[in-house]
């Protein structure tokens, strides 16, 4: 059993871009855990995705052995976290198995806002933060402004924090040293007693099964034991254990403070809940581990095939994608206009993409995707309560006593000169400030209030446009709040085409209405008779466009030399027929329900 | 077996001036400056190439002299290249039609294209309004027009058809369809309509393109063609087709050929030709410069030197006779095609997609014809391209 005194557990946390997987890299590289060789840029992240965009999205973890300048071999196990906001709640889980946090501060930027909401992840946990003042090698680099940042906003102590790159592996050396000295090893919570393993992360293997990452907080954890999932009461035989070096190396026992994974024959990742405690079968704890949260989805979307016969093809990538992402959700979905599909439930905007992405890319899948909604918490008239995840799906404005939508709170960081743009963008999607406070003389940070499906639809593009990609934001969700809330249908020859409804604040509808209907005009090719577009709430129409019916669709000259042309232009027009959907008799095609997702006020 | 109708389709690919909506491949040229007969030799010399390679029993049923302009062909020559044809595919009552232009066609003209073989005149009159005549590019008048026209009925031209444009800019359906009335008072026991059709890579083409072409609105062009329709069904003309008008029994056989799907030659340059060859049913077109045509021709017509070879498979032949058969007034038998060509007609996916159109209007039933009733005879494209 390797001693627990000589154990540290360390996450690396930090805002997007500001070289977290890049240092953890040169961390595996200085402990000798990697050859040269086999540095990939960014080996912990595994997916192409990942590595393409430059994000973590599942966290990794490894096991390394650092002989420290004390002459003593310590046992590290580095807990990667993932950087994005949607995926906040794998942070906090990586960091429930750590007695420390590396924060990574980008010395050319400064504190950013998910600099901050890290912090206070791991300040939750109780976590030993260690800040390090990354990309020193750059010109623009400003170590003493970056420190009084750090002071200021977080209030962090920066007397030990260590200058480094990540590119140069500057630096990186006095890190492990102050992990070492700094972060405490971990202790049991009840010593001599039954096993208690906290379950922080699960993922399919398609030859084991689902595999199960834990951190063993009392107890020893053996290959061979009947063990036992506390929340979930049921009992398996661990077949396999073992720890990343990064290399997978098997294992036969985990002691108390160390990380490690399992498998036992689990069928699905969702027989493992995150959160869940395992202990031995025969000699089981009775106090489970303080849990997580569960994670719901925010943002809805509709998911179809572009082609109707990939609908099987479709539900088959849906399950696999699911087997490993407990937090996304999907259920058959059926929309007059778009056909047989999928409502998927994501974390945010970025999960949705990445599935999105990753259907298309690992799948092969064409798919049309339907304005992203959030979730409305609607009571009746009766009394009765409905959780809507579909605009289409909200009951009859007569039947509605109130639709409450939900809240979050926005937190920026902007230079200042950008400020005035940023208050006015908040405005202008019915945000109320919170607070406004200065980081430094020309850093400014603001909260506010925004209703969640303003920031869902196009909030964080128009951020950046707004302070010329300066500013950085977060958001958690705060509650529900009932507002003056419309749905707004489109309908096409009276026909309603279900997958372009949408929930608007009043004050909205009618210039949102006015915005959906022209932009759908210019999709809807000329029919044989006339189309009227219309934008309308409950019964009453706020928004018209007609488009001319057709008059004449006849060549008047088809002669011998003229028949192939002819032939293969009439053939183009039946290819273009067939992506075109139905509603009613006017067939609109697939371009206009896409490019109506980008319509904005 | 029985001998199927064969069309021969003779392309004269030169005009005394290029008319800016013409898209057929025509090159201006005075008379004097044409190799009437070397001319002449290569499409005899093709006609070899062709009928020796041609697959399946014919009969010769119509020969089309179209241009260019037929008519500043030396007649003698022409007659020259109809001999040819008949004495290399025979054929009984064939009918034989050139192209004219009314400034090259006077009364010794006419009996001289009468003497070579020719039977039957069509005429380029496209207007009888000297402004839209100008509009249009044309080197004649009014005048000049009923002038040709006369000209040709005396020289004996019992078979005489005349073009006309409709659908310019500034053309009222009332005018477009007195107009009609007043061309087919002339004499024609047929009469061709065509809308004003804008194609790219014509001067035309070109300036609609840079927005400088005043161009008709689309439901104008709509009504004229429903009045002209009227006015000249009921003066006992057949709309047989899309844009074609005949006196009873007056129909151009050699276009119906086409839109009944029977097998073309297509001889000159530019030419474009359908049958069944050696190497299956093919559409070619020659070459699109008279000089490499003639080269082309005189080496026994080379495939690679084609301007376009196309396999037509039965499924695509399939397609393309819904598409011609839909734009004639008799409709077509989409079964007996099929089982012409060895390929089902009636899928069930046609047969939905006949339904609804059926119950739109687009498309009417007549025991085991389809056609597309005449209310509908605007949307014809769209309803073939549903049916493909």
């Amino acid at each position: 059993m390797f001693p627990i005194e000589r154990i540290r557990n360390f996450s690396i946390i930090a805002h997007i871009d500001h070289g977290k997987s890049t240092l953890a890299d040169r961390v595996l590289e200085v402990t000798g855990a990697l050859a040269n060789r086999e540095m990939q840029a960014q080996f912990l992240d595994k997916m192409d995705i990942e590595r393409e965009r430059g994000i973590t999205i599942k966290a990794q973890n490894v096991r390394l052995s650092y002989k420290a300048k004390d002459g003593v071999e310590y046992r590290l196990h580095l807990i990667d976290t993932p950087g994005h906001v949607d995926f906040n709640y794998e942070v906090s889980r990586s960091l429930s198995a750590c007695e420390g946090a590396i924060l990574v501060v980008d010395s050319t930027q400064g504190v950013e806002a998910q600099t901050l909401a890290n912090v206070y992840l791991a300040l939750d946990q109780n976590l030993e933060i260690l800040p390090v003042l990354n990309k020193v090698d750059l010109p623009s680099s400003d170590v003493d402004r970056t420190k009084e940042e750090i002071e200021q906003v977080i209030g962090l102590d920066t007397s030990n924090a260590v200058p480094c790159s990540g590119k140069t592996g500057v630096g990186v050396p006095d890190i492990l040293e102050k992990i070492v000295q700094l972060v405490p090893p971990p202790k049991e919570a009840a010593p001599g007693g039954p096993l208690r393993a906290l379950i922080f992360d699960s993922w399919y293997d398609s030859y084991r099964g689902a595999m199960v990452m834990v951190r063993v907080v009392d107890g020893v954890l053996k290959k061979g034991d009947k063990v036992r999932f506390l929340a979930t009461k049921r009992d398996y035989e661990v077949t396999e254990m073992g720890v990343f070096t990064p290399h997978a190396l098997a294992v036969d026992e985990l002691g108390p403070g160390e990380v490690g994974f399992f498998c036992a024959n689990i069928k699905s990742v969702h027989d493992t809940k995150i959160g869940d405690t395992v202990t031995t079968a025969t000699h089981a704890a009775s106090e489970p581990l303080a849990g997580f949260k569960d994670v719901k989805p925010m943002v809805f979307a509709g998911l179809y095939p572009t082609e109707s016969e990939a609908y099987p093809d479709l539900r088959d990538a849906l399950e696999k994608l699911h087997l490993n992402d407990a937090a996304f959700s999907f259920e058959p979905d059926t929309s007059e206009a778009l056909g047989f599909g999928f409502r998927c439930g994501f974390l945010g905007l970025l999960h949705m993409e990445i599935i999105q992405e990753r259907l298309e890319r690992e799948f092969n899948l064409e798919l049309i995707t339907t304005a992203p909604s959030v979730v409305y918490h609607v009571t009746k008239t009766t009394g009765e309560t409905l959780r809507v995840e579909n605009p289409a799906m909200l009951p009859d404005p007569q039947v509605i006593e109130r639709i409450e939508e939900p809240i979050s709170k926005v937190t920026i960081h902007v230079p200042a000169e950008f400020v005035g743009a940023v208050i006015a963008l908040c405005q202008e999607k019915r945000g109320v400030q919170l607070s406004m406070t200065y980081a430094s003389k020309d850093r400014v940070i603001i909260a506010y209030e925004l209703p969640f499906s303003e920031v869902v639809f196009d909030f964080h593009d128009k951020l950046k446009t707004c302070s010329r990609g300066y500013a950085s934001m977060d958001y958690e969700l705060t509650g529900f709040r009932a507002d003056k809330l419309v749905k707004v249908d489109i309908l096409v020859n009276g026909d309603p085409l279900d997958a372009l409804a949408l929930i608007v604040h009043k004050d909205r509808a009618y210039h949102r209405g006015r915005a959906l209907t022209e932009k759908l005009k210019e999709f809807v090719p000329q029919q044989q008779y006339e189309v009227a577009i219309q934008a309308a709430i409950g019964g009453k129409i706020i928004a018209r466009e007609t488009v001319r019916a057709l008059r004449k669709d006849v060549t008047a000259k088809c002669y011998g030399g003229d028949i192939s042309r002819k032939r293969k232009l009439l053939e183009k027009q039946k290819e273009g027929k067939k992506r075109m959907k139905s509603v009613g008799n006017v067939d609109v095609p697939q371009e206009a329900f896409l490019a109506i997702l980008k319509v904005t006020d | 077996m029985t001998a199927a109708p064969l069309l021969v389709y003779v392309h004269f690919p030169w005009c005394l001036e290029k008319c800016p909506y013409c898209d057929f491949v025509s090159y201006p040229t005075t008379r004097e400056a044409l190799d009437h007969r070397g001319y002449a030799d290569a499409i005899i010399a093709e006609l070899g190439a062709r009928v020796a390679r041609l697959r399946g029993s014919f009969e010769l049923a119509s020969v089309f002299v179209g241009g260019g302009t037929p008519s500043l062909w030396e007649p003698a020559e022409l007659a020259r290249v109809l001999l040819a044809i008949r004495a290399a595919l025979g054929g009984g009552d064939v009918e034989i039609t050139a192209e004219c232009n009314p400034s090259s066609l006077d009364e010794p003209r006419a009996r001289a294209l009468l003497a070579a073989g020719v039977n039957r005149l069509s005429v380029g009159v496209q207007s009888l309004d000297d402004a839209r005549l100008t509009f249009l590019g044309r080197l004649h008048d009014a005048d000049g027009a009923r002038r040709a026209l006369s000209d040709a009925r005396r020289a004996g031209a019992a078979r005489l058809s005349g073009d006309l444009i409709f659908g310019v800019h500034d053309e009222a359906p009332e005018v477009a369809r007195d107009e009609a009335l007043a061309l087919a008072e002339l004499g024609l026991s047929h009469l061709s309509a065509y809308a004003l059709t804008i194609e790219a890579g014509t001067r035309f083409g070109d300036l609609a393109r840079r927005g400088r072409l005043p161009l008709a609105d689309d439901g104008r062009v709509a009504e004229s063609f429903i009045a002209i329709d009227e006015a000249l069904t009921a003066r006992g003309f057949e709309h047989y087709e899309t844009s074609n008008y005949a006196r009873s029994g007056e129909a151009s056989r050699h276009n119906l050929g086409y839109w009944r799907g029977h097998a073309y030659l297509g001889l000159g340059c530019a030419a474009v030709g359908a049958a069944p060859t050696s190497q299956g049913f093919v559409r070619y077109k020659n070459p699109l410069s008279p000089s490499k045509y003639v080269a082309f021709a005189n080496q026994s017509a080379p495939d690679d030197a084609l301007a376009m070879l196309e396999p037509l498979d039965a499924e695509t032949r399939l397609r393309e006779r819904i598409m011609l058969g839909l734009r004639l007034a008799e409709g077509l038998e989409l079964a007996s095609v099929g089982d012409e060509l060895g390929v089902v007609g009636w899928t069930d996916a046609r047969r939905r997609v006949a339904d609804k159109l059926i119950a739109r209007g687009r498309l009417e039933r007549d025991g085991a014809r389809v056609r597309v009733p005449r209310p509908s005879w605007l949307f014809a494209d769209g309803i073939a391209a549903e049916l493909f």
